[in-house]
């Protein structure tokens, strides 16, 4: 397999866009372009990442659509559609697509436009992952398979409520330091669980979850330039190298799982990205987890190998994940205070790692990082890619 | 609109397959029987959700994982002001969802 690097990384301010979908997709992808720098290297092959744009913005062939507007016909041009991993799945193409030699530079942009729709049917074109006849039809939706897998986890593991909200804190402050985040304002213990006005600042979403638990609703595109060994020796300067890629499945609905708070697939694309990598959880300097509730954030930071089983949220009290931690995780403020634009998630997080291996991350940079670790959730848990990177100086 | 809920008895292994699929998830066998879906158990997990999809206009919706006695695991809508979890209840079946004017029958939760 022929080594890949990621030349060039951006992406827009997550939240609420009056960008039509298109524009967001271009904005964000140019953003790449011009910091991967590419001069006369031409872009070989365009992969869209996009989970709802036909039912939500109606429009479809996403991957045809960007590959004109960024005046780089004939390249070659698709759209993924992988649930909430369709980022990183579209990563993943984007890089076997280089490894296997059939091209030397690839455009991946995720892209979603959901607040276009109203709460119930925004709520419902994600819902439409779910199984059909035993989930779905219920009334089954991602917050109340996370409402459900929290109270079985919680209880098992000795996790509380204050927990939960030290997530939300965390990663709400890093936020401020991340001029691209959605939701750029601090919380407090007291503001969303032990003040008096935390009742009404902080109402139940699906118990135990609050809103506070969950990660906001947004508009926003990310993207990122891959390139062969070739074109990034012709670039020069820091390379960060794509230095593993896992995926793995689990079964569609929830209830079929053995354990249901195991979260296998995580720990299978884990562990694959990590052999990969010839890396282990231990090398890793930072991470961004797919905190779409911050209960994932606990359980995928166990899943991943970074804590053993009931582990993590006794890590959390140490403050081990903060940005001054020895593992920072979601160092952009994660899904739950960067946004959750759902395509674009996935190669969000590969964009905050590239500029964090590259020192370029700013108020909110991880010292010396030289490896990085991305774990993009899909469904609910039952399609997961994680991802390492790896800092190489030339 | 069934008024039972079905899954499939894989006719090799034995396993229930619910949801049903075409190829068993323990043997890989490719035929199966209908076998109806319910009984009684205890509650493994629930939530009460208020982000919810379209079709409901309650404010609410109180959905559990029930772990069957015969070990088959499944979800649906639970009717019981005092949920607990481990709390034995049993199934009936009822309207879980209307989209338009085609109710959905399904698995509902009641204290056994």
């Amino acid at each position: 397999m022929n080594p890949v690097y990621i030349a060039g990384a951006g992406m827009t301010r997550f939240g609420r866009s009056e960008w039509p979908l298109m524009q967001l997709a271009s904005v964000a992808s140019l953003a790449a372009l011009r910091h991967a720098d590419l001069g006369d290297i031409p872009v070989d092959s365009v992969v869209v990442a996009n989970m709802g744009a036909a039912r939500v913005n109606q429009q479809t062939a996403l991957g045809s659509a960007l590959v004109d507007q960024l005046a780089l016909v004939p390249a070659m041009a698709e759209a993924v559609e992988n649930g909430p991993a369709s980022g990183a799945s579209a990563f993943k193409i984007g890089c076997q697509a280089i490894a296997s030699g059939m091209a030397d530079v690839v455009l991946v942009t995720g892209v979603e436009r959901m607040r276009v729709v109203n709460g119930l049917e925004g709520t419902d074109f994600v819902a439409s992952l779910s199984q059909p006849e035993v989930e779905y039809i219920y009334g089954v939706t991602l917050p109340s398979l996370a409402g459900m897998f929290a109270r079985l986890f919680m209880d098992r593991f000795g996790v509380e409520r204050k927990h939960l909200a030290m997530i939300a804190i965390k990663n709400h402050e890093n936020a401020t330091k991340n001029p691209y985040a959605h939701i750029q304002q601090t919380v407090t213990m007291e503001g969303i669980l032990t003040g008096p006005e935390a009742v009404v600042n902080n109402p139940p979403i699906a118990e135990p979850l609050h809103l506070f638990d969950c990660c906001p609703v947004s508009d926003g595109a990310a993207s990122v330039v891959l390139v062969s060994e070739g074109v990034a020796k012709k670039l020069g300067g820091t390379r960060v190298r794509v230095a593993g890629i896992g995926q793995a499945t689990d079964t569609h609905a929830v209830q079929e799982r053995e354990d249901p708070t195991d979260l296998k697939a995580v720990r299978l694309a884990s562990e694959k990205a990590f052999s990969m990598a010839g890396a282990t959880p231990k090398d890793v300097d930072v991470a961004e987890l797919h905190d779409a509730f911050t209960i994932l954030e606990i359980a995928e930071s166990e899943a991943s190998g970074f804590f053993g089983r009931g582990e993590a949220h006794v890590a959390i009290e140490r403050g081990e994940t903060r940005l001054d931690g020895t593992l920072p995780i979601n160092p952009s403020g994660g899904l739950k205070a960067k946004g959750h634009p759902v395509g674009a998630t996935g190669v969000a997080q590969l964009v905050e790692l590239a500029w964090q291996l590259r020192g370029e991350a700013e108020g909110r940079q991880v010292k010396d990082a030289k490896l990085a670790y991305a774990c993009n959730f899909g469904g609910f848990g039952n399609n997961v890619v994680a991802t390492v990177l790896r800092r190489e100086d030339s | 609109m069934s008024d039972k809920v079905l899954g499939a008895k894989c006719t090799s292994c034995g396993t229930v397959n619910y949801p049903s699929r075409p190829v068993c998830r323990n043997c890989r066998n490719e035929t199966f029987e209908p076998v109806e879906i319910g009984g009684e158990g205890k509650v493994l997990t629930f939530t009460d959700v208020y982000a919810l999809a379209i079709d409901y206009e309650t404010r609410y919706l109180r959905l559990a994982i029930v772990e069957l006695d015969d070990g088959l695991r499944v979800t649906g809508q639970l009717l019981d002001d005092d949920p607990k979890l481990g709390k034995r209840v049993k199934s009936t079946i009822g309207i879980v969802r209307e989209p338009g004017d085609k109710p959905i029958l399904g698995l509902q939760f009641v204290p056994a």
